[in-house]
């Protein structure tokens, strides 16, 4: 993606993709880090405001794709650290092979006309 | 399954709030502190990075608010908030809580009850496949119900393509039969039924296997006494205590040795609701051949069939209809009955009503007295939500400066109506409830009342239909009770915001109160006047003399089962001698009981349910011959009944077979018969096989009386003779006893029969008094559930008017104050608080006066001795209602009396 472009927002239905794919790559995080490591990848292409990752678990974890469980942060504090579930795992594979899809059909779409 | 889960999570989360709300607060606060650190890293001041790391992170609230949406269910949480505060509005007025959950208790229970037995007589279907297909035929002459032979049922099933089978069932709850293992014959049920019963009901048995066409047949030779028999799963299970070698077993019926061949299902209990039969016996086998073969009735209970694929109920009624009027040509029209035209067989017809629910024994009777119970109970549901309307009214304006509080702080009027709908909603729920419970203690109840001859509803459980409708009538009365004045509330609030002094929106809320209350008082006086009309008529009916006194007199229904002569056949003289022995010993045993003051055994007896009437002959005068309706009896007969002997004589012992045949008459049979001439000692011959040339001699003329309907208004010429000189067959014995002795005189008289002659088997046993009782039960049990439900009416509107009128003199506490002190007396104010609640009852009488006279107009049918428009129920009623005001009224009148000036004028 090109830094240049000015930061868009976060497209709808992805945040939960991109939670998923993160929390699979990095294993157990919490909600900061998480947020820290979308926004790392994007490369300041998104615009995230980043409390709005905390409705995303919630909404993951009912879901039953993401756990969490209380640790630690670095400043020696209580906190949740969320990691993701089989059920997750399984998800993410899913919403990764419908987003390819729709990429590929998106860009022969836009290559052809 | 995913949206399972969530929604499970989300209930949880409903209920585990804080827990949730303090892990969000801990990860936030972790949050902004890492993101104020990175920004610190990155050289900003702590403030500075403080500020930052909010503006990265977003509204702190806003994500906390996203996350309670998320986390639990928004709308349920602000529906148990106001479920909270309405519970602690409702702990705070317990008096108001308990009248308003009770009235809606009751509306709710009564209705549901009313409309479960509704339910279980008019609209629950079969329970078997296809059940909308089944049709009941109905054949009319000249559009009157007719009765179908059996000759032309066997010719409509040959011939018929419309339907995809028929079957007849004759349905009898005195089925002698005897067990193979037992020594005496006891009563069962039983339906006699056609070998297709089965098929068209598509029903499969429990075990073994259902009567078919095979079991229908005649048997082909006389000595053949086989035949089969299904016994029901009921039985099964009481008698045979479910064991499988139930089946292959015997039952003597009559002649016939019958095997049981199978269990019926354990989910059917029959064609007719109410009927529970035991056994299901094939019909011809079981039938009198010639009674089969004749233009005499076969099968009482009725006819039904299935409309074969693809046909309409009009086309088969059309097919059904030419094949029956095809069939009535072939056959000789019987003669004219006098001054009627000679019928033709275009006066036909079959027509084919739903069968669906089954057989119609007890649909027809009761379908109008359960819609009127239906819009009784509707009134009351009506009155039970507006009085709570009413006081959530009274309240909510007591509570006007809160509500205008709320406003003021912010609540939109969405918000206000939703609280307040939410009080009224919390009410209706309990109210609800509640009502649930009532029906089910009240069902089995008035499910008892439903009940004629050997039919009784047995089972009106509520189905999903019934809590679907209890459900419904629950939230009609959360919204009339609830969102009406909620509404109405908060646009009052809103106009007139803190100003409480607003007088005009007051009055306005006043206005309302007054026209529901009204409403109230004028429902109420439909009630009223509706179980006034009825109550005359109890009375009248009460008040009737039969012409015999029914007091102290206990009745058996019994049946001679000792071998009859066969339809059509008269006994020879041995036999007839034979039974008139066993008839004179039971007679002679029956009045020595103790405690018996006159017995006597009787063909019919009075107020069976027999309706016969024979033509008379007179032999010294070939006339035109009158139809009397006669009775064989034994010698005591008319002291038993308590009938007066007016000329003549009654019957003696001497009276018997081989002494001059003797006869009694009513008055009405001697005026219409001899008119102002003496009857004694002239003679009169039954026109009856055998009898014809066998003249009575009159003896005595009786004191006309009721025969077995106290409403019917026309006296009935009627005649009786000596059991003795033509023993008919015994179905009623009467006993007169002591008073008080009626229990121990049934006991004994049964003993005797067991002891005498077991062939005479006791059917029922009951009083004279219960038995003419029986034939108004429809009244009755609408005059119970009217003058209750009126009671209650009346009741919940008086407390409405209670209500409205202590509002009005709480506000006017200072208006009232002035008046006292500028001199006004007690007295004029109590007259003026009186005055307005009679102005309210008054618009309520001019309303509901003419509404009462519709509803006396509907209820006619039920009313005897007086009429729609009757002035003493009317008026009573509107007396009741006036009473009930001023009661009502008496109360706040005599508290605004009692109000101090100087108090009031203080007060504010």
């Amino acid at each position: 993606m090109d830094s240049d472009q000015p930061a868009g927002e976060v497209p709808y239905g992805t945040l939960d993709l991109m939670v998923l794919k993160t929390l699979q790559v990095m294993g157990a995080l919490h909600g900061y880090a998480i947020a820290r490591r979308i926004e790392q990848v994007a490369r300041g292409s998104l615009a995230l405001n980043q409390g709005t990752i905390y409705p995303a678990l919630l909404r993951l974890e009912q879901k039953g794709w993401i756990a969490s469980k209380w640790g630690v942060s670095e400043t020696k504090r209580r906190v949740r650290f969320f990691t993701i579930t089989r059920a997750g795992l399984r998800q993410l594979a899913a919403e990764q092979r419908a987003w390819a899809r729709t990429v590929a059909t998106l860009n022969r779409l836009l290559e052809e006309s | 399954m995913t949206v399972l889960r969530v929604l499970l999570a989300r209930l949880r989360g409903l209920v585990s709030r804080g827990r949730a709300d303090a892990a969000l607060d801990d990860d936030i606060q972790v949050h902004l502190e890492l993101l104020t650190r990175d920004y610190i890293h990155r050289g900003l001041s702590s403030r500075d990075a403080q500020a930052a790391a909010r503006r990265a992170f977003g509204g702190v609230d806003q994500v906390k608010e996203a996350y309670r949406d998320q986390r639990s269910l928004p709308a349920i949480e602000t529906f148990l908030q106001d479920l909270r505060y309405a519970a602690r509005m409702l702990r705070r007025d317990p008096a108001f809580a308990t009248v308003a959950i009770i009235s809606l208790a009751i509306g709710i229970g009564a209705s549901t009850a009313a409309f479960s037995v509704f339910n279980a007589v008019m609209l629950r279907p079969l329970p078997i496949t296809d059940p909308d297909r089944l049709v009941l035929l109905q054949p009319q002459r000249r559009g009157e119900e007719f009765i179908l032979v059996n000759p032309i049922y066997e010719e409509l099933r040959g011939r018929q393509t419309t339907l995809s089978g028929m079957f007849a069932a004759n349905d009898t709850p005195y089925l002698k039969i005897t067990f193979e293992d037992e020594p005496a014959p006891a009563y069962v049920h039983a339906s006699l039924v056609s070998g297709s019963y089965f098929a068209v009901l598509d029903l499969t048995p429990h075990m073994g296997r259902l009567l078919t066409e095979q079991d229908d047949q005649l048997p082909a030779t006389a000595s053949d006494d086989r035949c089969a028999a299904v016994i029901s799963y009921r039985l099964w299970v009481r008698r045979f205590g479910q064991d499988r070698a139930a089946i292959g077993r015997t039952l003597r019926v009559g002649d016939s040795r019958c095997a049981i061949v199978g269990i019926g299902p354990a989910t059917f209990e029959s064609h007719q609701t109410g009927f529970t039969p035991d056994v299901w016996l094939p019909l011809r086998p079981l039938t009198d051949r010639k009674l089969l073969a004749s233009r005499g009735m076969a099968f009482f209970s009725g006819v039904m069939g299935r409309l074969a694929p693809g046909v309409e109920i009009a086309q088969a009624e059309e097919e059904l209809t030419t094949l029956y009027q095809q069939a009535q040509a072939a056959q000789p029209q019987p003669p004219a009955a006098a001054r009627q035209p000679q019928t033709t067989p275009a006066d036909f017809t079959i027509r084919l009503a739903s069968g669906a629910q089954g057989f119609d024994k007890i649909r027809r009777p009761f379908s109008t007295p359960l819609v009127m119970i239906l819009a009784v109970v509707g009134v009351v549901l009506l009155v039970a939500s507006v009085n709570v309307a009413n006081l959530l009214l009274a309240r909510g304006a007591a509570r006007l400066p809160e509500l205008a509080t709320r406003a003021a702080l912010g609540a939109g009027r969405w918000r206000l109506v939703r609280q307040l709908a939410t009080e009224g909603l919390m009410l209706a729920a309990l109210g609800g409830l509640l009502g649930v419970g009532l029906a089910w203690m009240t069902i089995p109840v008035l499910t008892s009342q439903i009940s004629l001859g050997y039919v009784t509803l047995t089972d009106a459980r509520p189905d999903a239909r019934v809590l679907g409708l209890a459900l419904a009538l629950t939230v009609t009365a959360a919204v009339v009770a609830g969102v009406l004045p909620a509404l109405r509330l908060s646009r009052t609030t809103l106009q007139s915001g803190l100003a409480s002094g607003s007088r005009t929106t007051i009055a306005s809320g006043h206005r309302l109160q007054r026209l529901l209350v009204t409403a109230q008082l004028a429902m109420s006086l439909l009630l009223v006047s509706a179980a006034g009309l009825l109550l005359r008529t109890i009375v009248h009916l009460a008040g009737v003399d039969p012409g015999f006194t029914p007091a102290h007199v206990v009745m058996l229904n019994v049946r001679d089962e000792a071998p009859q002569p066969s339809f059509g056949d008269v006994d020879d003289a041995i036999r007839k001698a034979r039974r008139a022995e066993r008839y004179r010993v039971l007679d002679e045993r029956l009045n020595s009981v103790p405690g018996v003051q006159a017995a006597s055994v009787s063909w019919l007896g009075l107020f069976s349910m027999q309706d016969l009437w024979l033509p008379l002959i007179d032999p010294d005068r070939a006339d035109d011959r009158p139809n009397a309706r006669v009775d064989y009896v034994s010698a005591r007969y008319f002291e038993t009944m308590g009938m007066q002997i007016l000329r003549g004589r009654g019957f003696r012992d001497t009276d018997r077979e081989g002494m001059p045949r003797v006869a009694v008459i009513n008055q009405t049979l001697a005026r219409v018969r001899f008119g102002a001439g003496d009857p004694l000692g002239r003679r009169v011959a039954l026109d009856y096989r055998g009898e014809q040339q066998r003249p009575f001699t009159i003896v005595g003329v009786v004191r006309d009386s009721k025969y077995n309907d106290v409403r019917d208004s026309r006296p009935n010429p009627m005649m009786w003779m000596p059991i003795a000189q033509a023993p008919f067959p015994i179905s009623s014995i009467s006993l007169r006893t002591l008073p008080g002795a009626e229990a121990s005189v049934a006991r004994r008289a049964e003993e005797v029969l067991r002891a005498t002659d077991p062939d005479i088997m006791v059917r029922s046993t009951t009083t004279l008094s219960a038995q003419i009782a029986g034939k108004t039960s429809r009244e009755r049990l609408l005059l119970g559930l009217s003058s209750g439900f009126a009671a209650l009416a009346i009741l919940l509107a008086a407390v409405g008017l209670y209500g409205t009128l202590a509002y009005m003199v709480n506000r006017r506490t200072r208006e009232i104050g002035v008046r006292l002190a500028f001199g006004a007396r007690g007295d004029t104010i109590l007259r003026m608080v009186v005055g307005d609640a009679l102005r309210l009852a008054a618009v309520a009488l001019v309303v509901g006066v003419p509404l009462s006279l519709a509803v006396g107009y509907s209820l006619r049918a039920f009313l005897f001795g007086v009429t729609p428009t009757d002035p003493v129920a009317m008026a009573g009623a509107c007396l009741v209602l006036t009473i009930a005001t001023l009661l009502a009224a008496y109360l706040p009148a005599r508290r605004a009396a009692a109000v101090d000036p100087i108090v009031a004028l203080r007060y504010e």
